[in-house]
C-alpha cells in the first residue's frame, strides 16, 4: 500500500481502478465491481470515476523530481558532464504499456451498453429522460474521455511530445473526440433542429474555431516553447545542485584537509590521490559494464595500499572473473606485493590483472631499486609465505623478477577446471 | 633514442591556461611549443595556421559542436599526412579514449605523466610511431579479445606477437623494456604498437562494434 495514489499504467480507461486497488491493497477486480455498481445510483461510481481521473496523478508522471533525469537527448544526465563522449544513441525507453486484458472498442461498447441499460431502466421506472439531450451528452462524454486518453499518453513521456503526435493512432483518437464534440455542441444547441440549420451551424462554428485556431497558434506554440525551456532548465539546476551538493562533500572537504596538512607533502599527495580516485569513479562509473567481483577486489586493495604509502597505483583490468574462495587469496597476495611495491619501490606500481578461462594472471610492477630474491633470509615471511606460499597453497604460482630496473611479481591462478585436470 | 636535428614544433591545446603554462615549462628543451589554443575553434585555427609537428590535443575542450578533441582532429584532416595528434586527457575512462583513437590520434596519455614522458611520446609520435599507455593497451585487449590468431594482417585480430607487446604495455613496461623482454628490437616494438593502432582506427569487427556500443562509442 503506497502512501499516495497514483493511478495505474496499466490501465484499461485512465487507471483509477488500478490505482486505486493498489492504494487499498485489494483486487482490481473487486474495485471494478464496486465501480460499476455504484454507477447504477444515479450515477455516483461515474462521477467518482471521473473526479479521481482528474485529481490522482497518473504513476511515474511526477518522478522528474527524484527520478533518473534524463537531458534532451534522452541521456542520463551525467553525460552533460562530459561533452567529448559519442553521438547520442540512446533514445527515450519507451514505457512499456502492457497489453490491455480488455480491448478498447470492447470497453466502449461495454460502457454503451451499460448507459443504455440505465437509460431503459430509468424510463421503466418513469423518469422520462430525453434521448434527443442524452444521445449528445454521451457523445459528448466519449469525445472527451478519448482527449483527455490522449493526454494522459503524451503526459506520460514529457506532456505531447511534438514526436508523439506523429503516431497515427494517437491523431486519430484526438481528432475523433474533437469531432465527437463539436458535433455533439452542435446538436444540443441547434436543438435537433433541421440538416441544413445544422449543416450551416457547422460550418459557422468550423469557421470560428479555424479563425480562433489561426489567432492562438503562435501564442499557443510560444507558451510551449517557454513551458519546454523552463522545464530544461529546471532539469538543469536540479542537476547542478546535485552536482555542486557532491563537490562540496567531496572535493570542498578534501581541499580544507590538504591546506590544513600543507607542510607535510606525504599527506597531501595521499589526500589528492584518494579525492582523485573518487572523484574518478563518479564521473566516469562504467554503468553498462558489468565488474565481476575479482577486479572489483583487487581495485579495493589497491586503493587501501594508495591510500596507506601515499603512491600511485595504477591498476589495468581486462576481463573479470568470479570472487571464489582461491581468488580471495589472489587477492590477498596481490594486495601483499603491491604493498611490498609501494614500500620499497617507492616509484608508481602497475598492477595488470588478466582474467580469462585458463585462469587468471595478475602482474604487479615497480621500478624501484628491486633486490636479490634468493638473498631474503628465510624467517623474513613477506614475500615468502604471504605471496609465494599463499599461492602455492591455492594451486597457483608465484614469481619473482628483480633487477636493478625494478621488481615484478607474476601471480598465476588456473581455473578450478584446469586445475583439476592439472593433478590428474 | 637520437635527437632530431631540429625542434619538433608543437601546438598545446588545453582549455586550462595553468595546465597549458605547467606543460609548456615541463616540456624538453628540443620542443618548441608554436601556439596555444583554448577552444576547438582557436584549435583548428592555430593548426592550419602553423602546421606543427605535433599537437598536443586534450580531449574535452569547449567550443564548436561538443566534441571537443574529435572535433579538432576532423577539422585538420588535410594536415593528417603531416601533423601528428597526441591526446591528452585527465579522464581515462574507454570512451574518451577510444573515440579520439579512432578519429585519428596517434597516442593518448594521460596528464598526470611526467614531463619527461610526455617530452619522450611527443617525440614518438613525431617520428610516426604511436604512444600507447598501460590503460589504451588495456582497452584494447579487453576489445580484441586475449585470443591469439594466426594470420598477421586481419583487422579484427591481433597477432601473437601485438598480443605480447599489449600485454607488457598494459603491465607499465616501457618499449624499452618491451624489446629487452621479447628479445626484439625497439623499432620493432614500434611497428607492432603502429599495427595495433592501425587495427584500432579501421577495423569494423563485430566484437569491437559491441564493445563500443556497450560503452556509447558509436
Amino acid at each position: 500500500m503506497s502512501a499516495k495514489m497514483y493511478r495505474s499504467q496499466a490501465r484499461v480507461i485512465a487507471g483509477v481502478a488500478g490505482g486505486l486497488a493498489e492504494h487499498l491493497g485489494i483486487k482490481v477486480g473487486l474495485v471494478r465491481a464496486i465501480l460499476v455498481g455504484a454507477s447504477f445510483f444515479y450515477g455516483a461510481g461515474l462521477v467518482f470515476y471521473a473526479w479521481l481521473w482528474l485529481l490522482v496523478p497518473l504513476a511515474g508522471e511526477d518522478k522528474v523530481s527524484g527520478g533518473k533525469l534524463l537531458d534532451t537527448d534522452g541521456n542520463p544526465r551525467l553525460k552533460l558532464f562530459r561533452p567529448a563522449p559519442g553521438a547520442p544513441a540512446v533514445s527515450v525507453p519507451a514505457v512499456p504499456r502492457p497489453k490491455l486484458s480488455l480491448g478498447f472498442k470492447e470497453v466502449l461498447i461495454g460502457g454503451g451498453l451499460l448507459i443504455a441499460a440505465v437509460v431503459l431502466m430509468s424510463q421503466q421506472l418513469g423518469l422520462n429522460l430525453n434521448l434527443g439531450t442524452l444521445i449528445p451528452l454521451f457523445a459528448i462524454a466519449i469525445g472527451a474521455v478519448l482527449a483527455w486518453m490522449q493526454l494522459d499518453n503524451t503526459r506520460r513521456v514529457g506532456l505531447l511530445s511534438a514526436a508523439k503526435m506523429d503516431t497515427p493512432s494517437a491523431l486519430w483518437r484526438l481528432g475523433g473526440g474533437i469531432a465527437l464534440v463539436i458535433v455533439g455542441v452542435i446538436v444540443i444547441v441547434t436543438g435537433s433542429g433541421s440538416w441544413t440549420l445544422v449543416w450551416a451551424s457547422v460550418v459557422a462554428s468550423l469557421a470560428v474555431l479555424a479563425g480562433v485556431g489561426l489567432v492562438l497558434a503562435p501564442w499557443g506554440l510560444k507558451f510551449w516553447r517557454d513551458f519546454q525551456g523552463e522545464r530544461a532548465g529546471r532539469i538543469r539546476e536540479m542537476e547542478r545542485a546535485e552536482i555542486a551538493a557532491h563537490l562540496h562533500d567531496s572535493v570542498l572537504q578534501t581541499l580544507a584537509l590538504i591546506q590544513k596538512s600543507a607542510n607535510s607533502p606525504s599527506d597531501v599527495t595521499r589526500l589528492a590521490r584518494a579525492q582523485e580516485r573518487e572523484l574518478r569513479e563518479w564521473i566516469y562509473q562504467d554503468g553498462t559494464h558489468s565488474t565481476g567481483a575479482l577486479v572489483e577486489r583487487v581495485k579495493a586493495v589497491c586503493a587501501e595500499v594508495e591510500d596507506l604509502y601515499g603512491q600511485a597505483v595504477e591498476v589495468v583490468t581486462v576481463g573479470d572473473a568470479e570472487l571464489t574462495e582461491r581468488s580471495h587469496a589472489l587477492v590477498q597476495a596481490v594486495r601483499e606485493a603491491v604493498l611490498n611495491g609501494a614500500r620499497h619501490g617507492a616509484t608508481t606500481v602497475s598492477v595488470y590483472v588478466e582474467a580469462g578461462p585458463a585462469g587468471v594472471d595478475v602482474f604487479v610492477k615497480d621500478r624501484g631499486p628491486g633486490f636479490d630474491v634468493s638473498a631474503v633470509p628465510a624467517d623474513r615471511l613477506g614475500v615468502r609465505e604471504s605471496v609465494v606460499g599463499r599461492m602455492q597453497r591455492n594451486g597457483g604460482s608465484a614469481e619473482i623478477i628483480s633487477s636493478a630496473d625494478g621488481t615484478e611479481v607474476r601471480l598465476h591462478l588456473p581455473s578450478e577446471t584446469t586445475a583439476t585436470e592439472e593433478t590428474k | 633514442m637520437t635527437m632530431p636535428p631540429t625542434p619538433i614544433r608543437v601546438v598545446i591545446v588545453d582549455d586550462h591556461a595553468i595546465f597549458r603554462s605547467g606543460l609548456k615549462a615541463d616540456l624538453a628543451q628540443d620542443i618548441l611549443v608554436l601556439a596555444e589554443a583554448a577552444t576547438v575553434e582557436d584549435a583548428i585555427a592555430a593548426v592550419n595556421a602553423t602546421l606543427p609537428d605535433v599537437v598536443l590535443l586534450d580531449v574535452h575542450l569547449p567550443g564548436g559542436r561538443g566534441q571537443g578533441g574529435r572535433e579538432v582532429i576532423a577539422g585538420c584532416t588535410a594536415q593528417l599526412a603531416t601533423t601528428k595528434f597526441l591526446a591528452l586527457s585527465v579522464s581515462d575512462s574507454a570512451e574518451d579514449v577510444v573515440s579520439v583513437i579512432r578519429a585519428g590520434a596517434r597516442g593518448y596519455v594521460t596528464k598526470s605523466i611526467s614531463g619527461a614522458e610526455i617530452s619522450d611520446a611527443v617525440r614518438r609520435v613525431a617520428g610516426g610511431d604511436a604512444v600507447f599507455s598501460p590503460r589504451l593497451a588495456g582497452f584494447v585487449l579487453d576489445a580484441f579479445g586475449t585470443a591469439e590468431v594466426a594470420v598477421e594482417d586481419e583487422l579484427d585480430k591481433l597477432s601473437a606477437r601485438e598480443l605480447e607487446v599489449m600485454r607488457l604495455i598494459a603491465r607499465g613496461y616501457s618499449y624499452k623494456e618491451v624489446a629487452k623482454a621479447l628479445f626484439i628490437s625497439i623499432k620493432t616494438v614500434e611497428t607492432h604498437v603502429s599495427a595495433v593502432l592501425r587495427k584500432l582506427q579501421l577495423s569494423s569487427r563485430h566484437e569491437l562494434t559491441r564493445w563500443a556500443a556497450d560503452r556509447r562509442l558509436l
